[in-house]
């Protein structure tokens, strides 16, 4: 039996050229992304060795409309519409610490009433976002129904949210001083309906996903995020919170009326792909919660909003300020000159946070456990590049 | 690149820790009393209080006994305190701030172009997911790098988590962050030529 | 909740069938019948079995249809139309058709949605049709690197294999397209070839994404072969024969295999879903992972041909398991002695053929519904999992069964002369 040595040797011997194969060889790059079906607005390229992904690097930026820049140029109150571009399906949120941030520069009180409107409109709309989360996370899985009842049962709240709102995505609704309009009437009745249906069906999505032993087999011990790695990378929201971390800004930071309200912060120790995305899961159980206890809690008349100047101003100065979004802190940092436009504005995003956990915990695993991991992440490109 | 208005500003970058202590106009964006201080979840009307709270003056004169002139106390609000420091020292100081004061992780790093007084404030936002009486507070680090060459230490040593907004703040600032293992392209396209668009002599087309 | 009620009206309905009636007499009279006739009298016919085809027999049968009845016969009994028509081709490619259909409305069901509701008025039931024309008048993009003669032969390969498949099953006694003595050792020969085109055309798109679907498929097929093989091996020690008609008659004298052997046939039906690449198993063509798997570079026809093969396939697979599990054309005879009363002609009518037909479509039916049900309940596998359930448990599986066979034919209850033979 010739050893390899031998063999080269023989081949040399021949007069042919020897070309070993190195480890690069091997490697084959794939680009996951812009069109990648299991992408989104973003791309990484990674090198798989065989089936396994040994290296990932995040390009993201496909679709950075430079917000930070567009706010200089307009008012605080023109701020508040594109600002919520970036993640359509979570805009209470986004224009929430926006909303505090600003009104933190000028000294404005919010009414009660108002405070609890906002904190009710931000709860549903958290809830769209991560219904609309949980979909894709589904069909990254191949799980077809897993796609369509989330995707359906956002309805539910985007109804809810027109009402209030005029709009079914784009809100536009807190704004510095309050909530642009107050409720509608009849909508607290309406709004405990859809609640109530709303937990049955959670029900189901326990029975049915995540107790179904693939997705468990597909998600269970995947890309294990420790605690301390956690920490390090400065992961936020559910990603955080899936490894052992109960960290929430309603609950460390309570802004409004949060620290009325009576919560757990949900959290799991195991920081693998599952974790991930069953806190999701369990926040939209503590959210309905949440949202009753809101609806009950709430003055039944009153000012929902400050009046403000027409092109408000306040003292020069800086504010930074966060709210819990679906994707975990979303920090304002806005920096004011005493005129009515901003001088700076820094939007400090989960996703973007997120994304370093990435390459972090894709290197090592399978190219089949890409989308369980990645989507886990709970990463919204669109947001990142902001 | 840069529309270089005022060029007798030379490097500064080791020039010393406190900089440029007067002559300063009107957009100043830091005073040094903020106007309005109100508590994150106070239902009462707006109080300006002129005394910052306790548990941030004993952090504040934590890190002041431990630097000395270093490090500058911009403000303190309820669970926000801002420390200004030369670039110099900043490793120095966020090494402190992580192993002593349980600062383990930063939120975000941005920057502030200050045309006027030409200079790039980088603020990089800490925070801590470990010590239960940090959990709110918001620990913004500050330091200025001069317009003309802006050149600071990276902090990705002491906070990997830094990573991807210290390459964000290089593309939209120019601030050039040493040591850093990456100084590339993110956000902006491959092909972008222009001058760093957060910087306020960028002008956005049309506007 | 917003809900879409269409509004149907049971007249218009009426009406517009009416019309289309209406239509094609108009049209068969004014172009149809002048066109026969120029037919009939100017362009000399061939004889058609014993009978001069003539003008004259032609002519006749308009005021007496049962003389076309011996022409239809030796027509129906042609090779050809065997292979085009009832057991072939035709037959497969209309269950494939109606599959589609009742998948689409089956997982739509199962996702609280409508599904196709609008193309046919009636639950959309002609938006395969349109699917289908979309499909022939898109562009064929082939890539530039391609390998063209493969990369434009796989596709029409894999809808011939497909149907090459689906030509050996036995639909009712005596109607099959080939009844060869070694009918399920070609089955599965014939199934070996769908890895290898899923690899030659994932060769040919000189591509990434396809070349690791072509790889998974190629694990997994062969992976899942063994136990195919297997669990269809006790069928046979149960029949003594490799002949499916054998297979099926032997059923008849006794009971449905699926009693005796229901492992093998749990096994049989997890490795036809490999097969089929259907989810749980459909890592080649996984879109979140390698975007379409190893048909990420076919567009317009040469998907629709992929699509067409696979759906055959899924017809042959489902009724092999009908054969091999579930007694293939077995069932009362459901159907009258005779349609008309009194007559005395000659007949085409033929009620076992008629109930075999009938029961072996119900069957296959009902396998195929099966088939489709993980794709609304079950996310897809991962592909380590899915090659150690092949090679580790399925293997087992399948060899249970094979000694409860053994076992049934050597303490004499099955087999020749066996207690249960009836």
């Amino acid at each position: 039996m010739a050893t390899l040595e031998e063999k080269i040797e023989e081949t040399r011997r021949l007069g042919l050229q020897v070309v070993k194969e190195t480890e690069e060889d091997r490697l084959m790059t794939l680009s996951i992304g812009p069109q990648h079906p299991g992408s989104g607005h973003f791309r990484f390229t990674v090198k798989v060795d065989g089936d396994y992904i040994v290296y990932c690097d995040p390009d993201p930026g496909y679709v950075h409309r430079g917000e930070e820049k567009m706010c200089e140029y307009r008012n605080v109150i023109q701020n508040i519409p594109h600002l919520e571009r970036p993640v359509i399906h979570d805009s209470t949120n986004v224009t929430y610490s926006y909303s505090l941030a600003v009104e933190d520069l000028m000294g404005i009180q919010v009414p009660r009433r108002g405070q609890f409107i906002r904190a009710i409109a931000s709860e549903m709309n958290r809830q769209v976002y991560t219904l609309y989360w949980l979909a894709i996370y589904g069909i990254f899985l191949g799980h077809s129904t897993m796609f369509m009842w989330p995707a359906g049962d956002r309805e539910l709240f985007i109804d809810l949210l027109e009402r209030l709102t005029g709009a079914r995505v784009t809100h536009a609704y807190n704004i510095p001083g309050g909530v642009r309009n107050d409720m509608p009437e009849g909508f607290k009745q309406r709004c405990l309906d859809h609640i109530n249906y709303f937990e049955k069906r959670l029900k189901e999505y326990e029975d049915i996903f995540y107790n179904m032993p693939l997705f468990r087999q597909r998600t269970e011990g995947v890309a294990v995020l420790s605690k301390e790695d956690a920490v390090k990378l400065g992961v936020t929201g559910s990603v955080l919170r899936a490894s052992g971390v109960p960290y929430d800004i309603r609950k460390v930071e309570p802004y409004d009326v949060y620290n009325e309200i009576d919560f757990k912060v949900q959290y799991m120790k195991t920081g693998d792909s599952f974790a991930r995305s069953y806190v999701p899961f369990l926040d939209m159980k503590e959210s309905c919660h949440i949202m009753r206890q809101l609806l009950d809690k709430m003055p039944q008349s009153g000012e929902v909003r400050t009046k403000l100047q027409p092109n408000p101003k306040g003292p020069a100065g800086e504010a930074y300020r966060r709210v819990e979004s679906g994707r975990g802190a979303l920090g304002y940092h806005i920096v004011s000159d005493g005129t009515p436009k901003p001088y700076r504005v820094k939007i400090s995003v989960g996703s973007f946070r997120n994304m370093l956990a990435l390459p972090f915990l894709l290197v090592g695993n399978k190219l089949a456990d890409m989308p369980a991991v990645y989507w886990s992440l709970n990463y919204w490109p669109v947001e990142a590049d902001r | 690149m840069s529309s270089d208005k005022e060029e007798q500003k030379q490097k500064a970058a080791k020039a010393a820790g406190a900089e440029k202590p007067a002559a300063k106009p009107a957009p100043t964006p830091k005073p040094a009393a903020p106007p309005a201080a109100k508590p994150p979840a106070a239902a009462a009307p707006p109080a300006k209080e002129p005394e910052p709270p306790a548990f941030e003056k004993g952090l504040a004169q934590e890190l002041v006994s431990k630097f000395g002139d270093a490090v500058k106390i911009v403000y303190i609000k309820p669970v926000r305190i801002k420390v200004e420091t030369a670039p110099s020292s900043i490793v120095e100081v966020a090494t402190y701030l992580r192993d002593s004061m349980g600062f383990d992780h930063a939120e975000s790093a941005s920057g502030t172009d200050y045309l006027k007084e030409n200079h790039i404030e980088v603020n990089y936002h800490l925070g801590s997911y470990t010590r239960e009486d940090l959990l709110a507070h918001i620990m913004v680090l500050t330091t200025k790098a001069n317009r003309d060459d802006p050149r600071l230490p990276s902090l990705v040593r002491v906070y990997p988590s830094v990573e991807y907004h210290e390459r964000e703040t290089f593309e939209m600032l120019g601030v050039y962050f040493e040591g850093h293992p990456r100084m590339e392209r993110f956000l902006l396209p491959e092909d972008w030529a222009d001058i760093p668009p957060l910087r306020k002599d960028f002008r956005i087309k049309g506007r | 909740m917003a809900s879409y009620i269409e509004s149907f009206r049971f007249g218009e309905f009426i009406g517009s069938v009416l019309w289309l009636v209406f239509w094609i007499l108009i049209i068969f009279s004014l172009v149809g019948l002048p066109l026969l006739f120029i037919v009939l009298f100017y362009v000399p016919l061939p004889p058609l079995g014993d009978e001069p085809l003539t003008p004259y027999l032609f002519l006749t049968m308009i005021v007496d249809p049962t003389r076309t009845i011996p022409i239809i016969k030796y027509m129906i009994h042609t090779d050809l139309f065997r292979v085009a028509a009832f057991p072939g081709f035709t037959y497969a490619a209309l269950f494939a058709a109606v599959t589609i259909f009742v998948e689409r409305k089956f997982l739509a069901k199962m996702q609280l949605r409508y599904g196709p509701l609008y193309v046919g008025k009636i639950e959309g039931w002609l938006q395969l049709a349109a699917d289908g024309l979309k499909l022939i008048s898109k562009e064929i993009i082939v890539p530039a690197a391609a390998d063209k003669p493969i990369f434009w032969a796989a596709p029409i390969a894999f809808v011939s294999v497909a149907a090459a498949a689906a030509a050996l099953i036995p639909v009712a006694p005596g109607w099959v397209v080939a009844d060869i003595d070694v009918g399920i050792i070609a089955v599965f020969a014939i199934f070996g070839f769908f890895p290898l085109i899923a690899l030659l055309f994932s060769w040919a798109s000189n591509s990434k994404y396809p070349f690791i679907g072509g790889l998974r498929a190629l694990h997994q097929i062969i992976a899942f072969e063994i136990p195919f093989i297997i669990s269809a091996l006790s069928v046979v020690i149960l029949a003594g024969t490799l002949n499916l008609t054998g297979i099926v008659e032997s059923q008849i004298a006794s009971y449905w295999f699926v009693f005796f052997l229901p492992i093998s046939a749990f096994v049989f039906y997890l490795s036809s879903l490999a097969e089929l690449e259907r989810i749980p198993f459909d890592l080649p063509e996984a879109e979140s992972e390698i975007v379409a798997g190893w048909i990420t570079e076919t567009s317009g026809m040469i998907y629709g041909l992929i699509q067409l093969g696979t759906y055959l396939k899924l017809y042959a697979l489902a009724a092999l398991f009908v054969v091999l599990f579930l007694g293939g054309w077995s069932g009362p005879i459901i159907f009258p002695q005779e349609i008309i009363p009194g007559y005395t002609g000659e007949k085409i009518y033929n009620p076992v053929t008629l109930s075999a037909i009938f029961w072996f479509t119900i069957k296959t039916f009902g396998v195929i519904m099966l088939m489709l049900l993980p794709r609304g309940i079950s996310p897809r596998i991962r592909i380590d999992i899915l090659l150690h359930t092949g090679w580790y448990k399925l293997i087992v599986l399948s060899f249970i069964n094979m000694f409860v066979a053994l076992a049934l034919i050597y303490g004499g209850i099955l087999g020749p002369e066996g207690l249960l033979v009836r």
